[in-house]
């Protein structure tokens, strides 16, 4: 199996600046993703879930261990690890397809070539139209969809993504989910998803990584196996949707104790 | 949306679509003034009139007086609004970017700043001399501090998940510059240089009555001395139009062009 992205023993201790203590965030944390694999980490808020992804865009540095993309050792952020945050981050100055086109600009692409990657994209999340509005002319879903789009384009090994609908309502959450799996299953995108959310874990990924509470440790690494494409109407249905979930939800609220994989 | 409005509009026409908004406060402000004048309260010479006002101007204007005044105030606070920029802004940056540079750099300017730039005239008088050259100095020490402070409040608030988020799409330290701390400091920028250009504005009248042999400041001062009230006036008119036409013709629409059409800022509290 090809594991495109490699977590080493990652452990994370940093100052907490307000309560005057180093705060354990990450022990000995190890996790491989496969090509094409959608893996989901979710955990208690403060498990360090969020550590773990930005330490994985070389956004922050950890104490211990290393992480390996496509056999190289990360030691910053990069391209081939493109982010999506819950606060959209789009840049504000830049129009919808200015925010698309901006990795492929830095890139050095010809003109031609980016503005048809850019177009693909704005098409495949369904803002074609709005390719001209700024961000603050777009609804929280249609923000969400340019960041998606934003980091697509520029073909990342594996995307990050970090509780990226936790900012929008729920009936847009749905959709967002169901259209985030079209997207990666056609794209074949190799994605790293951090959510609190055990449902949505569950109805996007391949595979569900439990952590405990701080400092976080995986108790559960559970394959998904749903059919693909999914829809919420269908998947809330089938008995292995309630199964799976409980079966999170119990790994996670004991973890206290027993770890178990 | 538009349609809506315009024809709306189309069948009741209220006056204040012929009439700008202006013009409304400035009207009653001119009456009010003619009405207390009217009155005979004070002397002429203590309260001149509108129209006795008017007079001097089109007389000033005539003459040439008033508009080689302006010109020779204008050109002093272009100057000193160039040479103030193209040292703060620079610094600013540098001063953003780098700690070592803003740790040293931050004392000094924190105390210099809160010294009044009129503060400076006895020095610029005798480093100087009397003329434009003092008056300059004067002003960029106006307008140097305003740009500086609110350029660094600027690259302050640049939220730091913009520079990651770009930072994860393989920009490195000039890109994330050019496309994320120069945009994100503009609102800023802006502030400071309006408020620069005012507070330099400001200095420039002052400057000019006590340090100057010409200028609209030198002018009004020079009126005082012999009794010209209304010249007086036409002068702060006159600063005043000429604040307002810049405001209006120059730094507002950069405002719209880049801030407002970010969404960046807006116009008040009502929601567009």
């Amino acid at each position: 199996m090809s594991d495109i992205l490699v977590a080493k023993d990652i452990s994370k201790t940093y100052f907490d600046e307000v309560e005057k203590d180093n705060v354990v965030a990450l022990t000995g944390l190890s996790l491989s993703v496969r090509a094409h694999e959608f893996v989901s980490v979710i955990g208690p808020s403060g498990c360090g879930k969020s550590t773990f992804l930005r330490i994985v865009a070389g956004l922050d540095r950890p104490t211990s261990g290393e992480i390996l993309v496509s056999g190289r050792k990360v030691t910053g952020p990069g391209a081939d690890r493109g982010m999506v945050f819950q606060e959209y981050a789009l840049l504000p100055w830049k129009t919808t397809e200015a925010n698309i086109e901006f990795g492929p600009r830095l890139k050095g692409l010809a003109k031609a070539e980016r503005q048809a990657i850019t177009q693909r994209f704005v098409d495949l999340v369904g803002l074609t139209g709005f390719e001209k509005k700024y961000p603050h002319q777009l609804s929280g879903g249609m923000r969400q969809r340019a960041a998606v789009a934003r980091v697509l384009a520029n073909n990342p090994t594996v995307l990050l993504m970090d509780e990226p609908f936790a900012a929008v309502d729920a009936m847009t959450r749905q959709h967002l989910q169901e259209e985030l799996t079209a997207i990666t299953a056609h794209e074949r995108t190799t994605v790293l998803f951090i959510t609190h959310a055990i449902e949505e874990a569950v109805f996007l990924s391949d595979r569900v990584v439990a952590l405990s509470g701080r400092p976080g440790r995986i108790v559960a690494d559970l394959t998904i196996d749903l059919p693909r494409p999914r829809k919420w109407e269908a998947v809330v249905r089938d008995e292995r949707f309630a199964a799976y979930r409980d079966q999170l939800t119990q790994s996670i609220h004991s973890s206290g104790a027993k770890a178990h994989a | 949306m538009s349609t809506v409005t315009s024809i709306a509009t189309r069948k009741r026409r209220n006056w204040h679509d012929f009439v700008p908004s202006e013009i409304v406060p400035f009207a009653v402000g001119i009456l009010l003034w003619q009405a207390l004048s009217s009155a005979d309260i004070w002397p002429r010479v203590l309260f001149p009139s509108p129209l006795e006002v008017a007079n001097a101007f089109v007389a000033d204007t005539l003459s040439g007086v008033l508009l080689s005044n302006l010109w020779v105030s204008m050109k002093s606070l272009l100057l000193g609004f160039v040479i103030s920029c193209v040292i703060a802004i620079p610094l600013g940056y540098l001063m953003g970017l780098s700690k070592i540079t803003r740790n040293f750099f931050d004392p000094l300017v924190n105390l210099l700043q809160a010294i009044p730039g009129l503060a400076w005239i006895p020095f610029a008088i005798l480093w100087f001399g009397l003329g434009q050259g003092a008056v300059l100095f004067i002003i960029v020490m106006s307008i140097f501090f305003p740009v500086l402070h609110n350029l660094l409040t600027g690259i302050r608030m640049v939220q730091p998940v913009l520079i990651e988020a770009v930072q994860t799409l393989g920009a490195g330290r000039a890109a994330v510059v050019r496309h994320v701390i120069f945009p994100a400091t503009l609102p800023n920028l802006m502030t400071g240089i309006r408020l620069g250009i005012a507070f330099g504005f400001r200095s420039l009248v002052g400057g000019e009555m006590i340090a100057s042999t010409d200028g609209l400041g030198y002018a009004i001062f020079n009126a005082q001395q012999y009794f010209q009230s209304a010249r007086i006036v036409v002068g702060m008119l006159t600063i005043g139009i000429v604040w307002l036409a810049m405001d209006r013709l120059i730094l507002r629409p950069i405002e719209v062009r880049t801030t407002m059409r970010w969404g960046l800022i807006r116009d008040g509290l009502e929601r567009s």
